[in-house]
């Protein structure tokens, strides 16, 4: 994916890390109050790095991308418990009382909780810090219409059903990612929008996104944006595609069209 | 509660005239009026099977088949099941709890290591015990407790800060409270003791934080220890030589789940889990003994008669951390007391657990890290290259395992064993750590490349005579639930999905399910109260019991 400048992005991290530690002037602070991670370097994100493989990544996941299956979020993202360096230190230190976050051992000093915190944003960036080649309102105009994405994805409650919702794509995709989407859709499919082939027990052929499927049933949406509910073993066959309905954009549109309408996804974010 | 409808007799014969007056007193003495809890000898646990309306250990009996002799609901009428009641749990969290029920009470823990006691037909609270617990706790997988132990008027149950707790069964008042292990040093407990004779037998965890395990013994009257069984040998004894330099002395091999015995062998069988680190064996070499094995313990000593290592020199968390269920099994014609154990690492094993003589073992998983089990010893011939990397390396099963600690299960009708099982894979890391004590020391860990969804699960029915997959009933996405089975011809148990359901335990086929709309992290629980039987299972934070329509 030439298209994207991306190997610029870890220098621009890097800046954007030592500016903030040339900022930051005080002392090292003692309690979780916003005064600015002082432990911030490539060598303190290294360290955190470290005992977050140790210490955190059995439930959080060896690559800090969660795991539903103990409910330890995803870590990449936009953080849903805290918005600043100090709330993440709080709650590392504190823990998340009711849940299975624990706090860390009283004697683990505040140094390493703030290199914790500084890979946790390590494994974010800044977006208005990334350099893209394409034009987000050139990018809009595409998905309204040439590229037609609105008949099936929904933006701020305006679109289709039959792709995921993009209200806030850019939060949780990388720009390499979302190219990628586009061109290769069937790289990556969430099982939700794979799609199951269902031979209901009237001997109809019924064909939709997998909306939930569990040991016992599937629930599906057809074309026409229909529910339906079966109980596996009333159903004569189902048959399960972990594909994409998606087509490739790749050939449909330009090198500079796909930039575009990449720069417009990754514009879309919760308003701050 | 026969009790109270019988006071309320009384109480309504004194109002009435003469003639009916007299007919309600008859009926009154005619009414067995019983009251709700009688003491639990170590013979009434030895047949525990013959009193099937009682739960009275972790795994029902001491041979830990799960098999309930109770058949008031079966494959013709389970799927008439009703929820009776349901009990909230107070404190949120994962319910790994396998209550028990004695002469109509209810015994549930909760997480993080609370008791309660509840009226076994209505879910309703008689007394609970809260256990004051340290801030700072040191454990790797979730604030869980899985139930406890009862002999005589007493409960024993574990606890997260690693101590071993005696509870006056009729009051919930505490009778004493000895600590097992530092807690501050990464030990943990969370399994349901085990009581043999007169003895309290319980494990340990915190195998994540360079511990050395251990089984120990307790006098059930003083918490005073009897026995300790170090699962490490120490220097001098056999075994040690096993692991590189000074590695022993954090080598992990704990022992979180509940093990089985043999009143006639006089032999408790119990499971030991991964050394440590778990996925750095550089710092450990050798087999690593008595890591991710069996031991078969002398019930008055706790001597080790013997033993069988599934996963030498494992890297990949492989815990032996699975229920032992004692049947016996047909060998060559010969019927021969044995041991069934579907493992972790992927492989379902035979033994005469009279001499801990390995029989066979196949795989009932996906496997890729060994090629198959060495026909005469039972050892792993493994696959080269399979072993975690800095940059990481797919392999099956994954961490979580084929099975993990959720109980099997076995019926004495169909002779087939029962597991929960996962054919899933995932990405193994090593990473270099020094020990710090009380800190975590795993060596690396692992990720999924594929989203849950994509994996198969499925409940498996094994013979144990031949160990080959007779049927399977698929489940998604993976599931911890364990299995009970009933004389009814029903296997019961749950998945992660928020399904509880029963199948026919001949052919696997679906009789029944519920969804309760929350994973089920325990296994199913059967019983009765005045005649009629109920099963019960912990789904989410909440025990729901079934039974048939009145």
């Amino acid at each position: 994916m030439a298209r994207i400048p991306t190997s610029k992005w870890p220098g621009l991290l890097a800046a954007t890390v030592l500016m903030t530690y040339a900022v930051s002037s005080s002392g090292p602070p003692v309690h979780g109050e916003d005064a600015g991670n002082l432990y911030n370097t490539e060598f303190d994100i290294r360290v955190g790095q470290r005992y977050f493989e140790r210490q955190c990544s059995r439930c959080h996941g060896f690559d800090a991308r969660g795991n539903d299956e103990v409910g330890a979020p995803d870590l990449t993202g936009t953080l849903s418990n805290a918005s600043s360096d100090a709330g993440i230190f709080n709650i590392i230190r504190e823990g998340i009382q009711g849940t299975a976050m624990l706090p860390v051992a009283a004697d683990v000093p505040d140094a390493t909780i703030w290199q914790l915190v500084a890979y946790i944003n390590s494994l974010r960036y800044d977006p208005d810090s990334v350099i893209l080649a394409g034009n987000a309102e050139a990018g809009e105009r595409l998905f309204y219409g040439q590229a037609d994405c609105d008949s099936c994805h929904m933006v701020n409650g305006r679109g289709g059903r039959q792709g995921p919702e993009l209200s806030r794509v850019g939060e949780g995709q990388s720009p390499d990612e979302l190219m990628t989407a586009l061109v290769a859709p069937d790289a990556e499919v969430d099982p939700r929008w794979w799609t199951l082939r269902v031979t209901g027990p009237d001997g109809v052929v019924r064909e939709g996104f997998r909306m939930g499927e569990d040991s016992f049933a599937v629930r599906i949406m057809d074309a026409d944006n229909e529910l339906w509910a079966f109980d596996k073993n009333e159903i004569r066959d189902y048959e399960r595609s972990e594909t994409s309905t998606m087509p490739s954009y790749d050939q449909r549109l330009s090198e500079s069209q796909l930039d575009d309408l990449v720069a417009y996804l990754f514009s879309l974010r919760r308003e701050q | 509660m026969i009790k109270h409808l019988t006071l309320l007799t009384t109480a309504l014969a004194l109002s009435v005239p003469l003639t009916a007056q007299e007919t309600s007193q008859e009926q009154a003495f005619n009414t067995v009026i019983t009251p709700a809890f009688t003491p639990v000898t170590w013979e009434r646990l030895v047949n525990a099977r013959n009193e099937p309306e009682n739960w009275m250990m972790y795994s029902g009996t001491l041979d830990s088949q799960r098999y309930s002799l109770l058949d008031e609901i079966d494959t013709d009428n389970v799927d008439q099941l009703e929820m009776k009641w349901a009990y909230q749990i107070p404190v949120i969290d994962r319910a790994e709890t396998v209550p028990l029920v004695v002469d109509g009470i209810m015994f549930i823990t909760e997480a993080p290591s609370n008791l309660v006691a509840v009226d076994a037909a209505t879910g309703r609270e008689y007394w609970r015990y809260d256990h004051d617990l340290p801030e700072d706790l040191r454990i790797c997988c979730g604030r869980n407790n899985r139930g406890v132990a009862i002999l005589g008027e007493t409960l024993f149950m574990s606890t997260l800060d690693a101590h071993l707790v005696a509870i006056d069964a009729r009051t919930g008042n505490v009778l004493w409270d000895v600590e097992v292990a530092p807690y501050e040093a990464g030990y943990s407990k969370t399994a349901a003791p085990l009581i043999v004779k007169d003895l309290v037998v319980t494990g340990i965890a915190g195998g994540e934080f360079g511990i050395r395990g251990f089984i120990d013994a307790y006098d059930p009257a003083t918490g005073e220890r009897v026995w300790r069984t170090y699962t490490i040998p120490g220097p001098g004894e056999f075994g040690n030589d096993t692991w590189s330099g000074d590695s022993w002395r954090n080598g992990g091999s704990p022992t979180w789940i509940t093990g089985s015995y043999d009143p006639e062998l006089e032999l408790i069988y119990w499971g030991t889990g991964n050394p440590g680190p778990d996925w750095n064996g550089d710092v450990r070499l050798g087999d690593n003994l008595y890591s991710d094995s069996v031991l078969a313990l002398d019930a008055d000593t706790g001597n080790l008669e013997w033993y069988f290592q599934f996963t030498p020199h494992d890297v990949h968390d492989y815990d032996a951390i699975q229920v032992p269920i004692l049947a016996d099994i047909e060998v060559e014609g010969e019927t021969i007391p044995g041991m069934l154990w579907a493992n972790r690492n992927g492989f379902f094993y035979t033994f005469n657990r009279a001499t801990g003589e390995f029989i066979q073992g196949k795989p009932y998983a996906t496997v890729t890290w060994a090629s198959g089990l060495d026909p005469v010893t039972g050892r792993p011939i493994r696959v080269p290259g399979m072993a975690p990397t800095y940059e990481g390396i797919l392999v099956s099963p994954p961490i979580v395992g084929a099975t993990n600690w959720y109980s099997p299960g076995y019926s004495q009708d169909t002779g087939l064993f029962y597991v929960t099982s996962f054919d899933g894979v995932q990405e193994f890391f090593k990473r270099d750590e020094d020990f710090e004590e009380g800190q975590r020391y795993t060596g690396g860990g692992g990720r999924y490349t594929q989203p849950m969804d994509a994996f198969h699960s499925a409940i498996r029915a094994i013979d144990p005579n031949t160990a080959e997959i007779v049927w399977e009933f698929p489940i998604m996405p993976r599931s911890s639930a364990g299995i009970t089975t009933t004389a009814g011809g029903l296997v019961f148990t749950g998945s992660a999905d928020g399904y509880f359901f029963a199948l026919d335990a001949e052919s696997g086929e679906e009789l029944w399910n519920v969804s309760l709309g929350a994973r089920v992290h325990a296994a199913p629980m059967t019983f009765a109260v005045d005649g009629r039987q109920y099963v019960t299972i912990a789904s989410g934070n909440v025990v729901y019991t079934f039974g048939l329509d009145d």
